[in-house]
Formats: C-alpha cells, sequence, structure tokens
C-alpha cells in the first residue's frame, strides 16, 4: 500500500516529540553528544598532531640520511673507512655530505665537577657544513664557522645548553671539554630529529687534533639527497661507504624516528577512540530508554494518530525517526563541541589545525546509525499498542 | 423507512472477552445495527461494557466472537493498513478527555486529523481553520490546548474528528469532563452535525443526555437491554 505520510510530515510528527519535551530531549542527546564530541576532539587532535609533523618533516625534510658504523661488539665506537665523504658524495642524487666524529671527552660547567660526572653529553667534533646539512638554526651565537676550527670554542645543542645552565652568551663563558677551557660561541635551536645532537657540543677538527690529538676519522655521515630517488640512496649507501663489508653500516633516516614516535602515539588515539564509543554506546542505551518510557507516556498521542488514520508503519517510523533526531541533534553538538576542543588545544599548544571532513561526516552518520539502532525497540513497541487500549480513559 | 437506509455497521453476535485473571466477558453476543444517518446514544453504568463496544464499532478493537461488517464489509479479512485506512476516512472519533496534543495549536492539533490523508500541511490548516470556524473557534486558532476551556478543547477534537469529512461520528462521553452548558453546547452541535447527514453513534451514562438522541441503547453486562 502506498505510504500516505508524506517524508516531510514525518519529520513534523519526528520532532513534534523532540519539540514538545526540550529540556528531555537536551538531557537525552548528552551522552551522544559527549561521545560524539570525544571521536571528533581525538581524531581532529591526532590529525592536527599529525599534520603538525607532516609540517615538521616539510621543514625539516624528508631526504636526510644519517648512516654509521654498526657499534662494536664490546659497544665500541667504529670508525667509518677513511675517505668515506668523498665516496658518498660520487653516490649521483647526492646532495650534501658532511661528517662527524664522536669523541669521548667529558663536558663539564666548571673544574669543581668531577671529570667522572660528564652528565650525558657527547663531544662531536664537526665541520662547518653540518648545520646547513642537518637543517639546524642558532638561538644565539655562531657555530663552528671556518676561522673557529683551530681555537677553542663550542657550539652547544639545546639541550646541552639548559643542562649547563647557559642560556644566554650575554656574558662570555666557558665549559671543560676535556680538560681544556671552551668559549661558547653558540647555542643551536632544538632539532627535533636529531635529539643526540641537542645532547651535544661541538668542537672544530682544528682544535680537536691539536687539543686531543684526534684526527678527521668519520664516526658518522649525513647526506642530504635529492627527495625522489631518497630509497635509492638508502639503499647504495653502505655498500658504497663499506663495500667490503656493507652490513657495518647502519643507515637511518631520522625522520623515520619522528613517524614511530607518531605510531606510538596512535596507540593511545586509539584507546580516547574505545572510550569514546564507550559513551557513545552509553549513549544509545540512553536514547532507547528514554524513548520506551516515552512511548509509555504518550499513549494518548499514539492513540488518537491511530484513530486519525495512523497505521502501525507510520507510528514506528514516527518513533525511529524521532530517536534518529535525538541522537542527530546530539552528533552535531558533539561535532561543535569536538570541534571546539581541538580548536583549543592547537592554539593552545600552538601546532596546525586540521579536521578531516570525512571524519566529522562519519561521526554525524555514527550518531545517526546509533539513533536508528536505538530507536527499533521503542518504535516496535509503539506501534504494537492497540489503538483501544491507548485510548483507554 | 428501515429498510431504504444503508446499513453501515452491523455487529453479528460479537462477544469480546478479557482474558484475566479474572476472565471479563465485557460484550456479550450483542447484535446490533446503525443505519446511516442514524443518531444514536449508548447509555449504560459503567462496567456495562459501553467503551468497549465503541471500540468494537470504531474498529479500536478486535472482537473475540462474531463479525463486524461495515458498509457491507467484513473487517476480519482487513489488514492494520486497510483499518487504519478506513478509520481515518470514515470515522471521526471524539474522546471524553479530547485527547489533544499539547504544544500544538489549536488549528495544528485539528489539521493533525488530515495529516495521514497525504495531503499537503498548508491546505491541512486551511481546513483545519475552516472547520474551527464552523465549531464557532474562528478566533481561537493559534491557541494551545492549555489555554482553551474544556468546552472549547471538546469543540477542537470536534473539528479534528470533523476535518476529514468523516460519515460516522464515534464519541465516547464527549460531555463526560464538561459543565452541563458547555456538555448541552456539545451534544447540540453532535445533533447538528447529524442533520446535516453525519450518523453520530455517542456513548454516555447520563441519561437525560441520552434522551436527546433518536435512538437510545441501554446496555447491562454487556447486552443491550432496552
Amino acid at each position: 500500500m502506498k505510504q500516505r505520510l508524506k517524508i516531510k510530515d514525518l519529520f513534523f510528527v519526528a520532532l513534534y516529540g523532540v519539540r514538545a519535551r526540550r529540556g528531555r530531549a537536551a538531557l537525552t542527546s548528552i551522552g551522544i553528544g559527549i561521545g560524539i564530541a570525544a571521536i571528533v576532539a581525538v581524531t581532529g587532535i591526532s590529525a592536527s598532531g599529525r599534520a603538525d609533523l607532516l609540517a615538521t618533516l616539510e621543514s625539516l625534510g624528508t631526504n636526510l640520511i644519517k648512516a654509521s658504523p654498526q657499534a662494536g661488539f664490546f659497544g665500541t665506537q667504529e670508525k667509518l673507512p677513511d675517505g668515506v665523504v668523498g665516496m658518498v658524495e660520487r653516490i649521483g642524487p647526492v646532495e650534501e655530505v658532511t661528517s662527524t666524529t664522536q669523541t669521548d671527552l667529558i663536558v663539564r660547567r666548571s673544574d669543581f665537577i668531577s671529570e667522572f660526572e660528564g652528565g650525558g653529553i657527547s663531544t662531536i667534533v664537526t665541520s662547518p657544513e653540518l648545520l646547513q646539512v642537518v637543517g639546524g638554526n642558532l638561538i644565539e651565537g655562531r657555530f663552528i664557522q671556518d676561522g673557529l676550527s683551530n681555537i677553542p670554542v663550542t657550539v652547544l645543542g639545546s639541550v646541552t645548553a639548559s643542562r649547563l645552565g647557559i642560556n644566554t652568551l650575554e656574558t662570555p663563558t666557558k665549559i671543560l671539554i676535556g680538560n681544556e677551557w671552551f668559549g661558547v660561541v653558540g647555542i643551536l635551536d632544538e632539532l627535533k630529529i636529531h635529539p643526540d645532537l641537542d645532547r651535544s657540543v661541538f668542537i672544530g677538527y682544528g682544535v680537536a687534533k691539536t687539543l686531543f690529538d684526534i684526527d678527521k676519522e668519520p664516526t658518522t655521515i649525513y647526506v642530504r639527497a635529492n627527495p625522489t630517488y631518497i630509497e635509492d640512496v638508502v639503499e647504495v649507501i653502505a655498500p658504497s661507504m663499506n663495500p667490503e663489508n656493507p652490513d657495518q653500516v647502519q643507515v637511518s633516516r631520522p625522520s623515520d624516528a619522528l613517524e614511530a614516535q607518531e605510531a606510538a602515539d596512535a596507540a593511545f588515539t586509539n584507546l580516547l577512540l574505545g572510550l569514546g564509543s564507550v559513551a557513545l554506546l552509553v549513549g544509545g542505551v540512553a536514547i532507547a530508554n528514554v524513548m520506551v518510557m516515552s512511548v509509555l507516556e504518550r499513549r494518548m498521542e499514539i492513540g488518537v494518530r491511530r484513530s486519525i488514520g495512523a497505521t502501525r508503519r507510520e507510528i514506528r517510523y514516527q518513533f525511529l525517526l524521532e530517536s534518529i533526531v535525538l541522537s542527530g541533534i546530539g552528533g552535531l553538538v558533539g561535532v561543535v563541541l569536538g570541534t571546539g576542543v581541538t580548536l583549543g588545544y592547537t592554539n593552545y599548544t600552538d601546532i596546525v589545525f586540521s579536521i578531516p571532513v570525512s571524519q566529522v561526516l562519519g561521526a554525524i552518520l555514527l550518531a545517526l546509525l546509533i539513533g536508528a539502532i536505538s530507536g527499533v525497540y521503542p518504535a516496535i513497541k509503539a506501534s504494537k499498542i492497540q489503538p483501544a487500549e491507548a485510548v483507554r480513559k | 423507512m428501515k429498510s431504504k437506509q444503508k446499513t453501515v455497521i452491523a455487529l453479528k453476535n460479537i462477544s469480546k472477552i478479557y482474558e484475566g485473571p479474572p476472565q471479563v466477558k465485557a460484550i456479550d453476543e450483542l447484535s446490533l445495527e446503525i443505519q446511516e444517518g442514524d443518531l444514536v446514544s449508548i447509555v449504560g453504568q459503567s462496567g456495562s461494557g459501553k467503551s468497549t463496544l465503541l471500540n468494537m464499532i470504531g474498529l479500536l478493537d478486535t472482537v473475540t466472537e462474531g463479525t463486524v461488517e461495515i458498509e457491507g464489509q467484513d473487517i476480519s479479512s482487513l489488514s492494520d493498513n486497510e483499518l487504519s485506512k478506513f478509520r481515518g476516512e470514515k470515522i471521526g472519533f471524539i474522546f471524553q478527555s479530547f485527547f489533544l496534543l499539547p504544544g500544538l495549536t489549536a488549528q495544528e492539533n485539528v489539521a493533525e486529523g488530515l495529516l495521514y490523508q497525504g495531503i499537503k500541511r498548508e491546505e491541512r490548516l486551511k481546513k483545519a481553520a475552516e472547520v474551527l470556524e464552523d465549531v464557532g473557534l474562528g478566533d481561537r486558532i493559534t491557541h494551545q490546548p492549555k489555554e482553551l476551556s474544556g468546552g472549547q478543547q471538546q469543540r477542537v477534537a470536534i473539528a479534528r474528528a470533523l476535518v476529514q469529512d468523516p460519515a460516522f461520528i464515534l464519541a465516547d462521553e464527549p460531555t463526560g469532563n464538561l459543565d452541563k452548558e458547555s456538555g448541552m453546547n456539545i451534544l447540540n452541535i453532535l445533533k447538528e452535525l447529524n442533520k446535516q447527514g453525519k450518523t453520530v453513534v455517542m456513548i454516555t451514562h447520563n441519561q437525560e443526555h441520552a434522551k436527546k438522541f433518536k435512538k437510545v441503547i441501554t446496555l447491562t453486562d454487556g447486552k443491550i437491554v432496552a
């Protein structure tokens, strides 16, 4: 039989129940609202974090490769073969190469500190190009430029600077490296993808040779390559550096580490999403519960509708749609709340704001679906009420 | 004269048993014919089965035994959809407690009477305003039920029953919740409708009201006694 109640009218009828009991409708929708808000906020914050990471990677570059020898059997620092920089430079897509030499020189703030208490700060001997290749910035001062290589000056990584309590270069400051005094000429900004460099001090090759007799034997090389061929470069870099034993060269992309960290965050995100889903489930049960009560309370209305010609199916649709409307209102409020929370969070932490439209639509659809599922039982219950019973005085 | 009239509703040996416990036989092998244009009141003590009988006549409930024929058709073969359609198009119900929907205006309440007929909202509202005018409430169309007196509410309910232009009006104690004057007013409206050609069946426990109708059926213990 043809549906006589028009779709538009069905909406009016479904809205009647919501309009007539606004306070109750608002309370009923809260559960769904909270659930959807949680889901939107969690996905929004996670997406914003991801967008921010991509922006960071974009600025730092994903085309940086780091290569170092595998740690020796007893944890000793292995050296790379002679002339390794030249070998790597000859790989086609490689744009820039620089090398550093890790030392075991202890860094101290002053000679009042025992020379056995290094504080986890390493000393790296470097050439001037390092700063550019790793994409670093100076907060203050300058890097080990060409003219500074031979004199006892040093540049601090960001973590080093705060550990030594040196936040400014306004007054000349000296620190002890090995047992020699070095003047601090620069402080680096956080490097993000090179936590090891943040925890280091840098000195030039010239002074390393004269004071500590350290030769230019690279322990790590940093390579910038054409991003298009980055995978290929990663593959050939080890055999190029050590053709006899390529296994002994460890090649990594620091940007991978950030992505791995992001993946770890994803696990936490999933946990929060799970909690959001629980809120939705509870919200759905709340709607079903209120709808069942509402059906019992509105027997008169059901009886009147039946007496003026409503079929069972039309009553069923009315209550089903009402449940969907309730849940949909919760969903919309949740989306607004969740977006607000994300906006607040991204503003507060100063990261890029990003909420995927698909996730917002998905959240609303989810709310509607929950409303539909929650409404099935009350709707069937309403349609089964006998008209005679419903209009009983 | 009776033979010329068309039988609208024929109840043949109907019984209605409410399975208890205790089991109650609300209608006991009752037969009744209502002709087109009748003005009938069904009177009886409370518990005599009047409301149950009205529900049978109004297709709001099913019989336990016997048959109900509407315009010659046995309704036991009709589906829920067909019964609903029948109620919507042919029967106008008036209830003791008015049963107006709270939160809707008088006009909207009356327009609800056409909701399930597939008529556009604007047209429903227009028709509702006309019928409200007919029952003397043209100046109250934007009022909500709680802003109207009992008699006015019952007139809105009558308008809702009339808006679908039914052939048949069923009133269940329509004056039960009203003062004497409003009650008389409602009775006069029902009589007027009958004059215009509608078949009217009213149940009441008020003998005085019942006597104002052409035909009075007295019910005791689910049986017609007079």
